[in-house]
């Protein structure tokens, strides 16, 4: 009956539907402004690959909220004691300072040209270029705020261990052991130099070494 | 049947003509968007330095013109076009058609005129604030009024599928707009949700995720249904997979919501139920591509010549694409990866270039001639359109998946001694920004079809004589169908209140689930007493945040991975976040996460990034905020704000409530004085940098605190 009433339309006059010849048989009685519909059974690939989401979502879900699966934080908790143990054994290698470690390695590599590199992609940020001290103290004059003296044992701790309150991170569980000697060999080096912009000191005057 | 009364009536195609051009022009406007916002992430310089051109805002106005100016539009014209025709009647209203169009219009204009001025809920894709929200809700109700009134005086009898979706697609908007926008108002364009972190989190990406489904997809679908076969002269392929395929579809697709927040603080068993309704939606999604592309059955001749055909094939195509990448991304594992990169970015763009944009050329393409009874004036300049926006979509879905592997290989990268191989976030930015020149330049050729296409139905429309609205006839509606033997669901479908309601139902029974009881029972949201509520001058700082779009780069949720835990510390907790209104969980990271950025740098630090970035973090993408540091923050509003933010049940002291101003100025003073040290003036006091610093030294330090405390109890036992 709708067929007769989509002649009326004149747009429609000139198009003729186009059924193949295995889809006869499947053509539905009844059409929308034209449109016909044929009545495909649903393809068994669609339906068995909808029934195995249907039961993987089924077991999972059984699995990691009715039966003790592990949940997110247990999971986490797991990972991170092995991290932590490889961070331990890390830590023990940076918590002892040996002088004797750090020269030879200094001396052995291009320790300045290294050093220069970690600190342009670490401290110049709030130490400013060359050392001159922005967000962070002058690293070039005599005024140091938390080292006694001004040696490589006792600015070892300030680069490992950072100070929380003044912002400055905790490097020793950021770049390596060899990275932490490089920047160090490097501000050691700017000692007396005179940066561009350089700030102005803070801190107490400490012994020359 | 002789007797039958023939009837005389007119469609109201203007009403279509007006939608088609403003969905030219609104889609012209959100490619352009697109595109500068794309420039911007790979030269910062293109931000332009204005606070009203700054990707922050920005990208808010191009989602929001891409999906509700350009796909909406182009939704009502297809709705209007077709839905006639499939009911044998003119609209229901003429008039309420014409509030509907310019209503809608007057929205989207409010929409670009207040997102560059800063007024934000901060909810993506829900930006817009209080007033628009509700001008949205009346329009939409008027569109639903014509469109349910359009079924009531049909002349056919029983609904073709194409109406099945726009039910479920009006239906649906109106639940989630109107939920997800409720908001208790501070002045005319500032409110605060009534919902608070992951309550707020959960109805968002309830609402954010169904979006995607209910607004660029459903009527799309049934767009699909309607112009596929009449272009192709073809019948549809399975009456019987468009049923299963349909109810499947609306039930399933509500419940994938929180899949956009896997490993976050929502409840586990919400995480898993997101992911595996998510996995069980791939194969109704591909009952609808199933449908559109055996309907081409014979047809493949025609889809290498037809531009309408090449269209809709290809958009179908891209619409499995995406319906298969979707699933996948859900997948907890996948996910951990994936989420906060760009391959969630390439992954929407398939959807919203490959489906949305080329169903909607094709469908333009049809509609065009055929309104204006002529031809399209150039085939070639159509199929130019098509390898343009094809290669286009492709080289930017290549560039987005590289950037996205790339950088989330190099953020969980961790070596032999624990520590992370890419600690400086801005390595991982610096990597990709290659990407964002081939992402920008894949825009380019999609807007450059776009402009095409809009050269070539200009020119369509000059050589017609005119849109004429023509005459059909049919008969009235039967009263008793003469049909025997009908299903359940043929008898279903000639009753639209109780398919309907039916509808309604299958779509609420997902999120009454998984929001529910996060709203109302605290178990599933922990308490914390050492978490307390934001002081005066944090909140005009979040405002600030809020309003500068910061939530589009920065996430605020540290999710439970060893890597995240290096690089931002401990995990997020549910606790955490019970004071945000709205949340800022964010969806990517093109700047580090924030959730624990408190302390972590000086006042100084953040004085100094703000004003010039690279100052600070060479090679950062980020825009200059200058006129953080001129413009004062909102001072006289903070009384009220407080007064919104109690009366939604934060506890602020009297103290606190009293002396709002007071307090605010003593904090304001204090950070400057600490930065006046360093050389900064004091004048700058009251300006928007020292509110929004103190907001930034406060993420995560009440969290810290808890931590310590716990600490301190465990040791001590």
């Amino acid at each position: 009956m709708s067929d007769k009433n989509d002649k009326n339309d004149k747009n429609d006059k000139n198009e003729k539907l186009h059924v193949l010849e295995d889809e006869k048989a499947l053509l539905i009685d009844h059409s929308y402004d034209g449109i016909h519909e044929l009545n495909h059974p649903l393809p068994s690939w669609w339906m068995w690959t909808w029934s195995a989401t249907i039961l993987y979502s089924i077991f999972y879900f059984i699995f990691y909220h009715m039966v003790g699966g592990p949940n997110l934080t247990q999971e986490f908790e797991k990972d991170m004691i092995r991290l932590n143990e490889i961070k331990a054994i890390a830590a023990a290698d940076v918590s002892n300072f040996d002088i004797e470690h750090y020269n030879t390695w200094k001396k052995t590599n291009d320790s300045l040209k290294i050093g220069k590199e970690v600190y342009e992609e670490n401290c110049i940020s709030c130490h400013a270029e060359a050392g001159g001290g922005d967000i962070g103290p002058n690293l070039t004059d005599a005024y140091w705020i938390n080292v006694k003296e001004r040696t490589a044992t006792a600015l070892f701790p300030v680069i490992r261990d950072g100070v929380e309150d003044n912002g400055m991170p905790a490097w020793g569980e950021i770049i390596s052991k060899e990275e932490m000697y490089a920047a160090m060999a490097y501000i050691v080096s700017l000692k007396g130099t005179t940066p561009p912009e350089a700030k102005e000191a803070q801190g107490e005057k400490v012994e020359e070494f | 049947m002789n007797d039958v009364k023939m009837e005389r009536f007119k469609y109201d195609d203007e009403l279509t003509k007006l939608f088609i051009f403003a969905t030219v022009i609104w889609g012209f406007v959100a490619l352009l968007l697109g595109v500068t916002v794309a420039f911007q992430l790979a030269s910062w310089k293109v931000n332009m330095g204005l606070e009203w051109s700054t990707f922050g805002r920005l990208r808010p106005l191009h989602t929001n013109a891409a999906i509700f100016a350009f796909v909406g539009n182009a939704m009502f014209a297809g709705i209007y076009y077709s839905t006639q025709r499939l009911t044998k009647s003119r609209l229901f209203s003429d008039v309420l058609g014409r509030i509907h169009f310019w209503g809608w219009q007057l929205i989207i204009v409010a929409a670009a005129i207040s997102l560059p001025l800063g007024f934000t809920t901060g909810k993506e894709y829900a930006e817009l604030e209080w007033p628009i929200d509700i001008a949205i809700a009346v329009i939409w109700v008027v569109f639903a009024i014509n469109f349910f009134g359009t079924l009531v005086k049909r002349r056919e009898k029983h609904l073709y599928v194409a109406l099945w979706f726009y039910i479920a697609t009006i239906v649906t908007v109106t639940v989630l707009h109107v939920v997800n926008s409720i908001a208790f108002p501070v002045d005319f364009m500032k409110s605060y949700p009534v919902y608070a972190g992951i309550q707020d989190a959960l109805v968002q990406w309830w609402y954010g995720h169904n979006a995607v489904a209910f607004f660029l997809t459903t009527p799309f679908l049934g767009i699909m249904y309607y112009f596929i076969p009449k272009a192709a002269n073809r019948p549809v392929y399975s009456y019987r997979l468009s049923i299963i395929h349909f109810w499947s579809l609306v039930f399933l697709y509500i419940w994938a919501g929180p899949h956009h927040l896997l490993y976050t603080s929502v409840p586990d068993w919400v995480q898993t139920t997101a992911m595996v309704f998510s996995v069980m939606l791939w194969m109704p999604s591909w009952g609808g591509m199933i449908n559109g592309l055996l309907t081409l059955r014979g047809a493949w001749d025609k889809v290498r010549t037809d531009p309408v055909l090449k269209f809709m094939a290809t958009s179908v195509t891209f619409y499995g694409m995406a319906t298969f990448e979707g699933p996948l991304l859900a997948i907890k594992s996948i996910n951990g990866m994936a989420h906060y990169t760009d391959w969630i970015v390439g992954h929407v763009h398939s959807g919203t270039i490959g489906w949305n944009y080329m169903i909607i050329s094709g469908m333009l393409y049809y509609l065009v001639p055929k309104m204006w009874n002529t031809t399209l004036y150039s085939v070639k300049m159509a199929n130019a359109q098509f390898w343009l926006a094809t290669i286009g979509l492709l080289l930017y879905m290549m560039s987005m998946w590289t950037a996205g592997i790339t950088q989330a290989l190099m953020w969980r990268a961790i070596d032999e001694t624990g520590k992370l191989v890419y600690p400086n976030f801005i390595e991982t930015v610096v990597r990709i920004v290659p990407m964002y020149w081939v992402r920008a330049f894949g825009g380019v050729l999609i807007l450059a079809g776009f402009i095409l296409m809009m050269y070539n139905l200009w020119l369509t429309i000059k050589k017609s004589k005119g849109l004429e609205e023509q005459e059909y006839m049919a008969p009235a509606m039967e009263k008793v169908t003469s049909e025997v033997n009908q299903t359940a669901h043929r008898k279903l479908e000639g009753l639209p209140t109780l398919f309907t309601v039916l509808t309604t139902i299958a779509i609420l029974v997902g999120g009454i689930i998984e929001i529910t009881p996060s709203l109302i029972s605290d178990t599933f949201v922990e308490r914390d007493s050492e978490i307390k509520p934001y002081s005066p001058l944090e909140i005009a700082g979040r405002d600030i945040f809020i309003k500068e779009g910061c939530y589009v780069c920065h996430s605020q949720q540290i999710r439970p991975m060893p890597d995240e835990a290096l690089r931002y510390g401990p995990p997020s907790t549910a606790a955490e976040s019970v004071y945000d209104r709205p949340f800022q969980w964010g969806s990517r990271r093109i700047g580090p996460d924030l959730a624990r950025v408190g302390g972590k740098y000086n006042d100084m630090w953040h004085f100094r990034h703000m004003y010039d970035p690279r100052e600070v973090t060479p090679k950062s993408i980020m825009p200059e905020y200058t006129w953080l540091f001129k413009k004062k923050f909102e001072i006289k509003t903070l009384p009220k704000k407080i007064k919104v933010m109690t009366a939604l049940g934060v506890p602020y002291t009297d103290h606190q409530i009293k002396n709002t101003v007071l307090l605010a100025q003593k904090q304001a003073f204090e950070i400057t004085k600490g930065l006046n040290v360093d050389g900064v003036d004091m004048k700058m006091q009251n300006k928007e940098i020292i509110a929004l610093i103190a907001y930034l030294q406060r993420l995560g330090v009440d969290g810290a605190r808890s931590r310590e405390l716990k600490k301190q109890v465990r040791s001590e036992q």
